[in-house]
């Protein structure tokens, strides 16, 4: 019933004044008559701008696995479609949902943008590889489209009032490293990545800083005891991953992190997958709490 | 011989069989009188999904099956062994090699490149094996070999540069596996005036290779030029090859199984051997994009991986049955 009541207020609030919205994309301009209905998103990060906004979009790129996404955002939305896989979403699955609005990764769907045009008005942004910052135009540029700027600069401040109340907890200059490891090999979310950008945020440091051109990193064991991290939290895809042949080796134990026992096991799906101000917040607490049982150990 | 021509009808009615399953299925199920009422009557219901997505990939689908089988057809005429594909020659490797150079060399360029990219990638590679092999040039066994060499060689800096630059090539590492996702009615150009040229093309050179089958001096003497033959066919082989590898990537098997199936059904004669060759190239790829897309929806497997998944055992099956050679 509230549903549809803010539904209908918005419909008066929108449809008397016939704001026509126009948001700049990544690869053109994207027009819409009216505030979207039925939106598609095809990257996570997208998901969380929804879940912020209030909005159930009808079809999620979620590689055909719903718990992709994080429990605190699925907890905010309806059940969506799945329309397959991030690098391949199904156009007609897409298409089957009369979708009014597709929100789309500059980096993997660029291929496909005219055909997405065709069946509904795309809002093309940056997803795929993008830094902390690049996320929070993104989703002010995905506020846009649902005329809710004002509402997602207040979101944007309360999201920064809560990093800097986290960064005041950290009083370290230690260095954290995050890291996915599947089967094919364990790479380092660099500076550039949007974890390095929240590790950033928090006031701590990269042990790399100098990779500041690619924003994933594949990485050997070699190389990871040169970087030599202060903390280092791993997100593994599967049960037996790269990191484990890792632990096999004398060389793992000479890693300042090991050594400490500041290596954690996190979930990959907050730390890589589900970029956005909800991801961000529950990692600046992971982050806070791992330093702060860590400071009292000591 | 009388034999092609039924055996072109049936299988002209297994390719629209199969159109009409790959029209009506996929994540989204379209019942035939659905079906028809869009085709025939344009409701706009399922507008999009068959005019827009369906029905160009079921068309580039069946035009580059047909290519890459008409290509393996020249290519095993010309070396004279069962084993010869245009893989092999270099050409898909030295197509693959440029799109993901391409992609790295310029991290903003547009998508709608890769396609011409890829099309002078697999020209170049032919310009360096017929370089390379100059001295072999009529020795089809050595030059296959150089082919070979040079495809291995392909396939290093490929390795290589996906390992220096992960992210920058994602788009282009799904070309790579052979993919008829994602492309439309703006990639049909890039592949149906070859076909027009080069499948008459072909026809000319037929006799010309049943002559070569009978060994190079037989052919001289029965007043072929076999270099220039033999160069030409190549060349027809690698522009058909280049040109589908440009609009779908590598796809893997269709240009080594099609041909022999084709021969295994009409013989050895290439003439009738072309028609049925096109029509089996044709039928390999559009059931293959059609699996990709229904086996495991709305998840979209590559279409390349599906015809290694369907050629691979139709090839072992072939192996152990063949006498043609």
């Amino acid at each position: 019933m509230l549903r549809v009541l803010s539904l209908f207020l918005v419909l008066m609030l929108y449809g008397a004044s016939l704001a026509e919205v126009r948001v700049a994309g990544e690869l053109g301009d994207v027009v819409l008559p009216a505030p979207p209905q039925r939106v598609v998103a095809l990257e996570f990060s997208f998901v969380d701008a929804l879940a912020t906004l209030g909005v159930s979009p009808v079809g999620v790129a979620d590689d055909g696995d719903a718990a992709r996404v994080i429990d605190p955002i699925r907890a905010k939305l309806d059940e969506w479609t799945s329309l397959g896989s991030r690098s391949q979403p199904s156009l007609e699955v897409i298409a089957s949902l009369n979708p009014d609005l597709i929100i789309a990764d500059v980096e993997r769907h660029a291929a496909v943008y005219e055909d997405l045009q065709r069946i509904a008005p795309t809002l093309i942004l940056k997803s795929r590889g993008e830094t902390y910052e690049d996320n929070l135009n993104a989703v002010m540029k995905v506020a846009q489209a649902f005329g809710q700027e004002e509402a997602m600069a207040e979101r944007i401040a309360q999201h920064n009032a809560i990093m800097d109340a986290y960064a005041a907890q950290v009083n370290s200059n230690a260095t954290v490293q995050f890291a996915v490891s599947s089967e094919k090999g364990v790479w380092l979310h660099g500076p550039r990545a949007y974890a390095g950008g929240v590790i950033a945020r928090l006031g701590l440091n990269s042990p790399i800083p100098e990779e500041t051109e690619q924003a994933y990193i594949q990485i050997t064991l070699e190389r990871l005891v040169q970087a030599n991290p202060d903390y280092f939290l791993v997100g593994e895809y599967g049960d037996q991953t790269a990191v484990d042949t890792y632990k096999q080796n004398p060389l793992w134990s000479v890693i300042t992190a090991v050594k400490n026992d500041h290596y954690v096991e996190t979930d990959p799906r907050l730390w890589s997958l589900n970029r956005g101000m909800i991801s961000a917040e529950i990692m600046a607490g992971e982050l806070v709490e791992m330093l702060g049982t860590s400071t009292a150990a000591q | 011989m009388t034999r092609w021509l039924p055996m072109s009808v049936t299988l002209m009615a297994i390719l629209l069989v199969f159109a009409a399953w790959h029209l009506g299925f996929g994540a989204v199920n379209i019942s035939p009188p659905e079906l028809w009422q869009t085709l025939v009557h344009g409701q706009p219901d399922y507008e999009f999904i068959l005019y827009g997505y369906r029905m160009p990939r079921l068309f580039i689908a069946a035009l580059v099956g047909a290519a890459l089988a008409l290509s393996g057809l020249l290519v095993q005429g010309v070396v004279r062994n069962p084993l010869a594909s245009p893989d092999i020659l270099g050409v898909t490797g030295g197509a693959s090699l440029a799109v993901v150079g391409f992609s790295i060399a310029w991290t903003g360029a547009s998508v709608v490149w890769v396609p011409f990219v890829a099309l002078a990638g697999g020209f170049a590679s032919l310009g360096c094996l017929l370089w390379l092999a100059r001295p072999v040039l009529n020795q089809p066994a050595s030059l296959a070999l150089v082919g070979v060499a040079l495809s291995a060689l392909f396939a290093a800096a490929i390795d290589f540069l996906l390992t220096m630059y992960p992210l920058e090539i994602n788009s282009s590492l799904i070309w790579l596996t052979g993919s008829v996702w994602g492309r439309n009615w703006s990639h049909l150009p890039l592949i149906a005036p070859w076909l027009a040229v080069l499948i008459p093309v072909a026809t000319f050179l037929a006799y010309r290779l049943d002559l070569l089958d009978l060994g190079d001096e037989a052919a001289t003497s029965l007043g072929t030029r076999v270099g220039w033959l033999r160069l030409l066919a190549l060349l027809t082989a690698v522009a058909l090859a280049s040109a589908s590898v440009s609009v779908c990537g590598a796809i893997s098997f269709v240009g080594l199984v099609a041909p022999h199936m084709a021969r295994f059904l009409v013989g050895y004669r290439h003439l009738p051997l072309i028609p049925v060759c096109l029509l089996l190239g044709a039928i390999l790829m559009v059931s293959a994009d059609l699996f990709a897309r229904i086996l495991m929806p709305p998840i979209e497997l590559p279409a390349g991986i599906v015809t290694a998944f369907i050629g691979a055992p139709y090839f072992v099956f072939l192996i152990t049955r063949y006498k043609h050679w």
